[in-house]
């Protein structure tokens, strides 16, 4: 579960150019919840996101994961945190360009120190849900776009986290690979049950997703459950 | 999980070939040059002692008290044959002799000069050091009156093989005698004292000449070079003044000092290099990356393998060239050490200074490991910058910098 109470974040904090990026955001996330963070640009979904994923810090306010505050946390356990529990995808894949699509699948696993044996399992497993797994001696530089995020999102979710945090992942995909890649994401938080929040303003993500939470200028206007 | 980021550090080694392949050439060049260089310096002054101690000191010099201050007949050793005898029974002795000198004035019909007259007997002294292979024209040979004679002493007297001589000195008694000598050899040891000063003749006629005891000799030298042996003959022969080499040639002491410091700044110099092409590489390697870094910061990686993997990369660009250098260097110190440096062109000044027109170099394993030691050393440190930039990159920034 995860849990803000009265979370602000500025930029340029004491500065002309100051930016109240998230006010006052109070929100409950319970476990393998398919959640979007919707707005328009510059609304907060990203900061908010970030700030869940212990990637950015908060001028006030606690966020909670289970019974962990993580906002206080130091570097090294933010970083701990996030190799543990959770999952990242981004909009532009970054995948380790020098790895092979089952090394980068398998990379945070390998970094948790799974054993060999489990990582080729998993890897195998992951890639048949998401239709790599004949893709998996390539390397990334070989792979379509879509391709790619499919190979970012078998990253995320491998090692099983209790989150996947997902940013714009279909901003720089059309709208087939965006609508495969949205139903395979549904298919994982079924069958993993993992919880798995999205940033975006992409209408395919919004009518796939089971809870929207709408943002706009940095304040939580709607939480709409279906 | 470190074999996999030694995989990634070799793969990123080599994502820009060419790039890589200039920094180690460029460390391989630049290492395989200091080892000749190196080799040579060594050479050089190795060259000169071995020469030095051949022809004048051997490794050992014992001579009465006294001598070295007022070169003088009267301060021979007194029976020098038997304490040569009891040398050559010490555990490290390898050659003993027994030489005689006396300062006069050498003549021909038209020119004059200060010389050393040495009396040396021709079959020790090649079996002490070879002494036929400093020949230079002519033959070895002392019979009827036949001497040889050191290369710039030659010259300064303008005499050739067959021209006749006259050395004067003092002989024991106190009077001015003279002996009529003919040039058979001309040698030259490129040991400046000798080449200029000296006239050689048979030990016997010297003593005859001069008229002191065919037992005595001014020098005992020695070959057998051991702290131990100079320590025992120290002790065993208070009464005479018992030298090393290095007592004997502080010139060359301080000379093997200066090699010392010329090996170092070469060896910073390249060291430099090494330092500087590494740190390039790597600095604009992580440029490259620095996305790279922070999105896997950003999703758990520790700093730790990171660095780790800069690390590695630097090492395997740095063990590269050490490798390139080592065999290019291997190879350069093989032809320098077999067929030398030939410098005839300033052969003159050289052996001026006692070096040889041809510089021939030394190998030591030494060189290569103190390079290994050092490149390594300079790779790990050129990275301590780029990694700084590392440890100081913040995730949120290269993830918000991306959008």
């Amino acid at each position: 579960m995860i849990k803000l109470e009265s979370v602000n974040k500025y930029f340029y904090k004491d500065d002309p150019r100051e930016v109240h990026a998230l006010r006052d955001i109070n929100l409950i996330v319970q476990e393998g919840e398919f959640t979007l963070f919707n707005g328009p640009s510059g609304c907060g979904k990203t900061t908010l996101l970030n700030a869940i994923g212990a990637l950015d810090s908060i001028d006030s306010g606690k966020i909670y994961l289970d019974e962990t505050e993580i906002t206080s946390l130091d570097e090294q356990a933010r970083t701990e945190l996030r190799l543990t529990k959770m999952g990242f995808v981004f909009q532009s894949y970054n995948l380790v360009p020098v790895l092979s699509v089952e090394e980068n699948i398998g990379f945070i696993m390998k970094l948790r120190g799974f054993s060999d044996k489990e990582i080729s399992q998993r890897v195998l497993e992951i890639a048949s849900v998401l239709e790599i797994d004949s893709k998996l001696k390539l390397m990334p530089n070989e792979l379509s776009g879509g391709q790619q995020q499919r190979v970012a999102v078998a990253r995320a979710v491998a090692a099983k986290p209790k989150i996947i945090l997902a940013d714009e992942p279909t901003a720089n995909l059309d709208s087939n690979n965006s609508q495969i890649l949205i139903d395979m994401m549904r298919e994982l938080n079924k069958k993993e049950g993992m919880s798995i929040l999205f940033a975006s303003h992409d209408e395919l993500i919004m009518n796939s997703a089971r809870r929207v939470i709408e943002l706009n200028d940095g304040v939580l206007v709607d939480d709409n459950k279906r | 999980m470190y074999k996999l980021i030694l995989k990634m550090a070799w793969k990123n080694t080599f994502t820009r070939p060419a790039r890589t392949l200039l920094v180690i050439i460029m460390i391989a060049v630049s290492m395989s040059m200091m080892l000749a260089i190196q080799g040579l310096y060594d050479g050089m002054v190795k060259s000169m002692i071995e020469k030095n101690k051949r022809s004048a000191s051997g490794d050992i010099s014992i001579y009465a008290k006294d001598y070295r201050l007022e070169k003088d007949i009267k301060y021979s050793i007194k029976d020098a044959a038997k304490i040569k005898e009891d040398i050559q029974k010490l555990d490290g002795v390898k050659a003993v002799v027994l030489r005689v000198m006396a300062d006069g004035l050498l003549s021909t019909a038209r020119k004059s000069s200060f010389a050393s007259i040495h009396g040396i007997d021709l079959k020790e002294e090649e079996r002490f050091g070879s002494f036929s292979e400093f020949l230079k024209e002519g033959k070895i040979s002392f019979k009827k009156r036949g001497s040889v004679i050191g290369i710039e002493l030659a010259k300064t007297l303008k005499v050739r093989i067959g021209s006749k001589l006259i050395f004067s000195t003092q002989d024991s008694s106190g009077e001015i005698n003279s002996i009529a000598l003919k040039v058979r050899g001309i040698i030259q040891t490129t040991n400046i004292v000798l080449d200029s000063n000296a006239i050689f003749m048979d030990i016997t006629s010297l003593h005859k000449f001069l008229g002191t005891p065919p037992r005595d000799a001014t020098q005992i030298a020695i070959m057998g070079e051991n702290q131990k042996l100079l320590h025992i003959l120290k002790s065993n022969y208070q009464n005479l003044d018992v030298k090393s080499f290095l007592e004997l040639q502080p010139m060359i002491k301080q000379m093997q000092e200066m090699m010392v410091i010329f090996n170092s700044i070469t060896f910073l110099i390249v060291m430099s290099v090494v330092f500087i092409g590494i740190f390039g590489v790597v600095y604009v390697s992580i440029l490259d990356r620095i996305r790279e870094f922070g999105i896997v910061l950003g999703i758990g990686m520790q700093y730790k393998y990171i660095r780790a993997q800069i690390f590695l990369e630097s090492v395997i660009v740095g063990v590269f060239g050490y490798v390139g250098g080592a065999l290019l260097g291997l190879i350069l110190l093989i032809y320098l050490r077999d067929y030398g440096l030939d410098l005839s062109s300033f052969s003159d000044a050289l052996e001026m200074w006692g070096y040889e027109a041809v510089i021939k170099g030394t190998i030591k394993v030494s060189y290569f490991t103190t390079t290994f030691g050092a490149i390594i050393s300079a790779s790990v440190l050129s990275v301590l910058i780029p990694i700084r930039k590392i440890k100081k990159l913040n995730p949120i920034e290269v993830i918000r910098a991306e959008k």
